[in-house]
């Protein structure tokens, strides 16, 4: 039997989660902006290397730049939160550890993976020396444009929340 | 007039489904969504899939648990509604309504779109604009390393062709200092220009007031273009009203170069025929007045779709290559107008020629008759052994050209320091006239070593020496940073040997006097 594990796209607007969570479910992406109201719920069944399957159920939400602002019930459930951020943008990481001792205050046993979209527009020593200044761990850095780390980084997830 | 959607009535927006603990529809009613008894609400939309692990949550809850989801995309075949959600979990199996607020929600998201596309675009002219101030910084240092990489040479050409010029040679080798000279002198040109173009778009550029009188610098380029004007076979008439103030407050350096650029420019595009120099009062009130100026030519002219763009920078219209120049010069002369407040337009006829016309305002010491302050003039004082005078510079060409134009006037002893070890190493030994300081030294700059001298030492022949900075940096600023640093005089290479005597005769001449 296929198992299913719920996890949400957190972070500002603009940071590319809708962009993320397309180019995993569809392999697509596009260059126009559009805001995502609310939470649009899409699943993707991947294979695991153990032969079993997983059902990952995406919930990916409105952007906020206020991490408090996103609708708690959205967050119920939930096995894993992707925190999603813009690498050529600080506003969208520097409040960044404060946002995650949040989520795990309200959600402790739910795991949290921080990445750093748009990789493609920056180069990559560049974000990870601002991000170390700033004493931010990322786990992955990714871009849904040229479709970078985008599926490796979704694979280990599910394995992670499978293990 | 209501749409379609908002025409629904209310009851045909809602869902009333109820579910047992597995999925399974054991009631449903409304038209959302086409549902059916005995159907798995889990396998309708991925959202539903949620409520198993809610159940999980609240399976030791007696009292039934309400769960409020708002702003859900649910989609049924091809039609996706925006609906808000209550799961209430009881022990008796869960029940679901559903409301659909896709019309709500669609006037919402108009906003919100425009909204952070605003921000988003807010965000990318900040970062763009901090991009170009980076590019323009970077190209502002790169103008001033090259600046100085060209002018250190340049200085030694200038120098030695002054130096060879006095020696005896025959007219073939006269031709060609003179050749070497004029080319150099171009070339220092051109140095000039694209600094004050960098200058100027950087804001570095500072109008500075000084009194002056407008008539005598008429009067210099008169003296100046005639002898162009005759070399080239050309006519030149300088005219100007009585009634223009005798002295203006302006920024002479400004104002030269304004109307020297535009004479340069009449003289390059004119072959044949005359150029003319005009000025006129254009008003006088209190103690301000506009002075008009007119450069008329009978050159190429300009044709009438490139007339616009003739203050661009770069802007070359005519491509003979005979015709030397960046295309700055015009720009230079637009920006430097803007900078003085000015105006400035042009008119002009192929083949005819140009007139460029423009307005400066200046202001006027009312009452005030008293004359330009001339140069004063300074004499070495008079004793039995000559100056001793301390060279500090790092590269050779301008070592020995400064020693040679020094010791050639045969006033000077010259000891010359390669770094600014070497020059404190002297400094402490020797009792100098003067230092001669160079700014750009390895190991320690001209600034540190002249801080030094002036604060290290108790011994008033050491921290009281003249120096006198000089560097082919020519940026805004150089010389106060100088005077600041403690230095009593600033020259730039290249330098005019003539300026340079005078500079040191004259801090010679004046610690003489203390």
């Amino acid at each position: 039997m296929t198992s299913s594990k719920k996890v949400v796209l957190l972070g500002h607007f603009g940071v590319g989660k809708t962009s993320l969570f397309r180019r995993f479910i569809d392999n697509a992406f596009s260059e126009d902006y559009k805001v995502t109201l609310g939470v649009q719920i899409k699943k993707k069944v991947v294979e695991l290397p153990n032969g079993k399957e997983l059902s990952m159920i995406i919930w990916d939400t409105e952007g906020h730049t206020d991490i408090e602002d996103t609708r708690k019930s959205y967050l119920l459930g939930s096995h894993a939160f992707i925190y999603v951020f813009d690498s050529t943008r600080e506003e969208t990481y520097k409040n960044i550890n404060e946002d995650l001792a949040y989520l795990t205050n309200i959600h402790s046993k739910v795991l949290i993976k921080v990445i750093g979209n748009k990789i493609d527009l920056i180069k990559e020593k560049t974000a990870k020396d601002q991000l170390k200044a700033l004493n931010i761990n990322v786990d992955c850095f990714t871009s849904a444009k040229t479709n970078k780390n985008v599926h490796e980084f979704f694979l280990d997830l599910a394995n992670e929340l499978t293990s | 007039m209501k749409s379609q959607e908002e025409a629904r009535p209310f009851h045909q927006k809602t869902q009333h489904i109820s579910i047992q603990y597995d999925g399974t529809i054991t009631f449903t009613e409304g038209a959302l969504f086409k549902l059916k008894k005995g159907m798995s609400l889990f396998e309708m939309h991925p959202f539903f899939e949620i409520i198993p692990s809610l159940i999980d949550e609240h399976k030791n809850t007696k009292t039934s648990v309400d769960h409020n989801f708002a702003c859900i995309h649910l989609n049924d075949d091809d039609i996706e509604r925006i609906c808000d959600v209550t799961l209430t979990i009881s022990s008796y199996g869960i029940e679901v309504l559903i409301f659909d607020y896709t019309q709500k929600y669609s006037e919402l998201h108009t906003v919100a779109q425009q909204k952070n596309e605003s921000i988003l675009l807010a965000r990318a002219l900040e970062l763009r604009n901090k991009y170009l101030l980076e590019k323009e910084e970077f190209k502002n240092s790169f103008i001033a390393n090259i600046n100085h990489e060209i002018r250190t040479p340049l200085t030694a050409i200038l120098g030695f062709v002054e130096i060879l010029e006095k020696t005896k040679l025959d007219f073939e080798q006269e031709e060609l200092a003179r050749i070497i000279k004029r080319e150099s002198l171009h070339l220092n040109a051109l140095i000039d220009d694209m600094i004050d173009i960098s200058n100027i778009e950087s804001g570095k550029l500072r109008v500075t007031e000084e009194r002056f009188s407008i008539k005598e610098l008429l009067k210099g380029f008169e003296k100046t273009y005639n002898k162009v004007a005759e070399n080239k076979g050309l006519a030149f008439t300088m005219t100007y009203e009585d009634s223009i103030a005798d002295y203006v407050i302006g920024d002479t350096t400004r104002v030269y170069q304004i109307l020297n650029n535009l004479l340069n420019n009449a003289f390059k595009f004119t072959e044949t025929g005359k150029v003319t120099l005009t000025a006129s009062k254009n008003y006088q009130r209190g103690n301000k007045t506009s002075i008009s100026f007119k450069i008329e030519d009978t050159g190429l002219g300009i044709i009438p779709e490139n007339l616009d763009a003739v203050f661009d920078r770069f802007s070359r219209f005519n491509q003979d290559k005979k015709i030397a120049g960046t295309g700055l010069g015009l720009a230079i002369v637009k920006n430097l107008i803007d900078l003085l407040q000015g105006d400035i337009k042009v008119t002009s006829e192929v083949d005819k020629g140009s007139i460029f016309s423009l307005k400066l305002p200046f202001g006027i010491e009312i009452g005030s008759k008293s004359p330009e302050r001339k140069k004063k003039t300074y004499t070495l004082p008079k004793r039995d052994k000559k100056f001793r005078i301390l060279v500090v510079e790092d590269e050779e060409s301008t070592q020995y050209l400064v020693m040679k134009l020094l010791i050639k006037e045969g006033d000077f002893f010259v000891d010359v320091a390669m770094n600014g070890e070497m020059a404190i190493n002297f400094v402490e030994k020797r009792a100098y006239d003067l230092i001669l300081m160079d700014l750009q030294l390895p190991t320690i700059d001209g600034y540190k070593i002249t801080k030094q001298i002036r604060t290290k030492y108790g011994d008033k022949v050491i921290a009281e020496v003249p120096i006198i900075g000089f560097t082919a940096n020519s940026k805004e600023g150089e010389r106060e940073r100088c005077l600041k640093a403690g230095m009593d005089d600033f020259i730039t290479k290249p330098f005019e040997q003539q300026d340079l005597l005078y500079k040191i005769t004259k801090q010679i001449a004046k610690k003489a006097a203390q």
